[in-house]
């Protein structure tokens, strides 16, 4: 990135430049830019209309105190500005991209380039530093970058939805969701209409829904699943509910939840059984 | 006007009706009188209510039914509601829309079963 000019010796480093007025002016009243010179210990020794607008100090103000005031605490601490002016020096070009800090301590993000200026015998007489702004295109960047990560995010969690919520056809006319894990109205949510689904694409009448998984039932997770079996009674199927563990059946009766008329099991085997005698069928042994 | 767009068909003794797809409230009032007219003109014993093409079910809408369900008991017959879409179950317990003790059967094959078999109650243990 930074690679050496033969000409930094260039006509603005001259004794002359001042007596080249249409220049100088030129340079102080570009707005776009900030185009400062510093002296060879990093002290700024101009300033222009661009250097005021983006980094708020006025000529007066700043001329004459060290450049290191444009950067962060905590590249002061790392001696940044000092090695950016080594390697100038030494290079005769240095490039940077990263924040800066302005006057009223807001940062923006700039493109920098410093160029050595050498005199005629070659010795080292300054630096002239270029600054664009650039936050704009920077803050475009990370929302992109944050954007996307946080698309990924809402994938991921899909997928998983989508894995912890499966709805299986057991037995003609009855399928079974086995649920694992706890039930958040987002979930429960897409139980229901995976529920739903399920049973207007297999035709079933019974819909067994296993809670053996699900950890603890609060009364958040009671109403959640009461609301699912109406939604599915409104279909014209039944629910059963199965795995009411003896945990869950006392936390069920000292909670006071009321399931209303929905059927419980203890176990998915019950359940299972139930299914099959509402359908009026019959499970019977050749033995 | 509205009574062009509901037909109440008679199979045997078990009235047919198929609501379309965005009934209005007119279409919904006119669907209860025609309903309980049938009732009386054909001594029917059951009413199947197929709404697989409603798409939206309006608060209305589920008050109706549930009464008309109630009048065709004063008059001596069942109803059954069937092909309710999920989309429409989700919003109509989201909303708080209950239908009463309205049957609901699957398609209108099983209703035609449940209003055949009067003497299982479906679904309730």
């Amino acid at each position: 990135m930074a690679k050496t000019k033969s000409n930094s010796a260039s006509p603005i480093a001259d004794e002359d430049m001042g007596s080249d007025l249409s220049f100088r002016l030129l340079v102080q009243s570009v707005k776009d830019y900030a185009i400062i010179m510093l002296d060879p210990e990093g002290l700024v020794s101009s300033w222009n209309e661009g250097a005021q607008r983006f980094k708020g100090y006025l000529a007066e103000e700043i001329i004459g105190k060290n450049f290191s005031i444009f950067y962060t605490p905590e590249d002061i601490q790392s001696g940044k500005p000092e090695q950016e002016l080594k390697i100038a020096a030494e290079q005769g070009r240095f490039e940077d991209e990263g924040w800066r800090v302005r006057k009223d301590g807001s940062k923006f993000w700039a493109n920098v380039v410093i160029t050595a200026l050498r005199g005629p015998d070659g010795s080292l007489q300054g630096f002239g530093k270029v600054t664009r702004d650039l936050t704009e295109r920077k803050q475009v960047e990370i929302a992109l970058a944050q954007k996307a990560v946080n698309e990924a995010l809402a994938r991921r969690s899909q997928e998983i939805l989508d894995i912890s919520t499966p709805v299986v056809q057991v037995w003609e006319g009855v399928i079974l969701a086995p649920l694992i894990g706890s039930l958040d109205s987002q979930r429960t949510q897409q139980l229901m209409e995976k529920l739903l689904e399920g049973i207007v694409d297999t035709r079933s009448t019974v819909a067994l829904v296993d809670i053996t998984g699900v950890p603890t039932v609060d009364t958040q997770t009671g109403r959640h699943l009461v609301e699912t079996m109406s939604a599915v009674h409104l279909l014209g199927a039944d629910v059963i509910l199965t795995g009411v563990r003896p945990a869950i059946a006392q936390t069920l009766v000292h909670l006071g939840i009321d399931l209303g008329e929905v059927t419980t099991r203890s176990s998915l085997a019950a359940g299972l059984r139930t299914a099959m005698e509402m359908l009026h069928l019959h499970v019977t042994s050749d033995k | 006007m509205t009574d062009v767009q509901i037909a109440v068909m008679k199979v045997r003794d078990i009235l047919l009706v198929t609501m379309p797809a965005d009934p209005d409230d007119l279409t919904v009032t006119s669907l209860q009188d025609q309903v309980l007219q049938s009732m009386g003109k054909f001594n029917a014993r059951g009413l199947v209510l197929d709404i697989s093409a409603v798409e939206s079910l309006d608060s209305f809408f589920a008050r109706t039914v549930v009464e008309t369900a109630r009048m065709v008991g004063l008059m001596g017959g069942r109803t059954v509601l069937t092909g309710m879409h999920p989309s429409v179950a989700i919003t109509a317990t989201q909303l708080g829309f209950t239908l009463g003790n309205v049957i609901t059967a699957l398609d209108v094959d099983r209703a035609l079963d449940i209003l055949a078999d009067t003497k299982r109650m479906p679904g309730k243990k």
